[in-house]
């Protein structure tokens, strides 16, 4: 079971996806994207990294998702092979048009708008520990394969871009009944307040992490491979260096698992 | 009210790597390799003030929104013209623009000019095309790159505009 972690110019979290792909068991490769795109066919899922592809020119995602390598995972993923984007990689899931899934540019992540008590507070980038709810059924989506609905995470976010907007009147409706939206910002205790500092970047409906109708492509702007060691927790957190698992683990054991389910 | 709209059209004098990223996906990715000649952009910031003296306003802003080591710029009072030889394109949010807000919080309250009631910011995209149907080319490009309708909208803007 291999899997290809993508590499634009401008990725940079490549390697610690390789790591956590590693780690769970499954090979894992870095990707480049000038590589010939038909040799992604030789792999069993994919992963879109995050970081500045392309510098974010234009905007984000927008330069890395008219690359062939699009193309080649728009056809793997036909076929049900299982894609996560992560941040910028989500960025450019959207704007490739494989998220939400209609085949077109049906949203925008657009630029952080932090809202406290109806007023504007802060604006941009913004890293922080936060706290997500698992809003699918587990095996809804490749990501949480295996994770309960209503589980609580704890991850890191690092982005001046994650606003989930959308002039499609109907998009989040759609997403809520086929229950494509994976992730929701929360507090500790799980509820979804739509402010900030919860709702960490004003996204509609609090939306972290959304999938495709059929659940094998999965966007996250959340971290999960800086949640998957227990080192890597920051230091309020009782499970630091306790011996246990970080939380992000579980994204990849999902993806391991759906494949081994799908084979 | 002696109201007025400053607008300042800013370029870099250094390489343009975005405008260069641009060209490069549009002819190698996206088919507009017979049709484009070129790609430049500017910063376009329009400015409403109230009061004051246009013209050596857009001098102060000037020194406080273009960086004069890498930027060059035009100062157009109550109008905007661009030269022949190429399509403007002005592309702009369509939801909130966060920094258009600060832009006019800044020169507002921290700089103290408080004749300026409204700052909007875009981006204009020179596309420099070759043949007819320029418009319909520069439509498809706008659309096929420079926006995503969800967040950004875009104007072509008007023959009658483009003056030499």
């Amino acid at each position: 079971m291999k899997i290809a972690v993508m590499q634009f110019p401008g990725t940079n979290c490549e390697h610690e996806c390789l790591v956590a792909v590693k780690t769970v068991g499954l090979d894992g490769e870095l990707f480049r994207w000038n590589r010939p795109a038909a040799e992604l066919s030789d792999f069993d899922g994919y992963i879109i990294p995050g970081g500045f592809a392309y510098q974010d020119r234009v905007r984000a995602g927008a330069i890395a998702s008219k690359e062939p390598v699009m193309g080649a995972l728009k056809e793997e993923a036909a076929i049900g092979k299982p894609i996560i984007g992560i941040c910028n990689g989500f960025q450019i899931l959207v704007e490739s048009g494989l998220l939400p899934g209609t085949g077109k540019i049906d949203m925008a992540l657009a630029q952080n708008v932090m809202v406290f008590n109806k007023k504007i507070v802060r604006r941009g980038y913004y890293c922080d520990w936060i706290n997500l709810k698992h809003d699918a059924m587990p095996k809804r989506c490749i990501g949480s394969f295996i994770i309960d609905k209503g589980a609580l995470l704890q991850m890191p976010i690092a982005h001046g871009e994650g606003n989930l907007v959308t002039m499609n009147k109907d998009l989040i409706k759609k997403l809520n009944e086929n229950s494509q939206v994976v992730f929701r910002y929360c507090d500790s205790q799980g509820r979804e307040i739509p402010e900030f500092p919860v709702n960490v970047n004003g996204s509609t409906e609090n939306i972290a992490a959304i999938c495709n109708p059929e659940g094998n492509v999965l966007g996250m702007m959340p971290h999960p491979e800086r949640a998957f060691f227990d080192y890597q927790l920051p230091p309020f957190d009782p499970r630091k260096n306790s011996g246990q698992a970080g939380p992000g683990r579980l994204v990849f054991e999902s993806m391991k698992r759906y494949i081994e389910v799908r084979k | 009210m002696n109201k007025h709209t400053i607008n300042l059209r800013v370029w870099l004098s250094i390489p343009d790597a975005e405008a260069a990223t641009v060209k490069n996906t549009l002819v190698r990715r996206m088919g507009f390799q017979d049709i484009l000649a070129d790609v430049k952009k500017e910063r376009l910031f329009s400015i409403e003030v109230d009061s004051g003296n246009p013209e050596e306003l857009a001098k102060d802003f000037v020194k406080e929104l273009v960086n004069e080591n890498k930027e060059s710029c035009k100062i157009l009072i109550d109008e905007l013209k661009f030269e022949l030889g190429y399509v403007p394109v002005k592309v702009a949010l369509h939801i909130e623009d966060g920094e258009a807000i600060s832009t006019r919080e800044r020169l507002r309250n921290r700089l103290g000019f408080k004749n300026v009631v409204d700052v909007k910011k875009a981006t204009i995209w020179k596309l420099y095309l070759k043949g007819q149907n320029q418009e319909r080319v520069a439509k498809e490009i706008a659309e096929g790159l420079l926006i995503n309708p969800h967040k950004d909208s875009y104007e072509i803007l008007a023959k009658a505009k483009i003056t030499a």
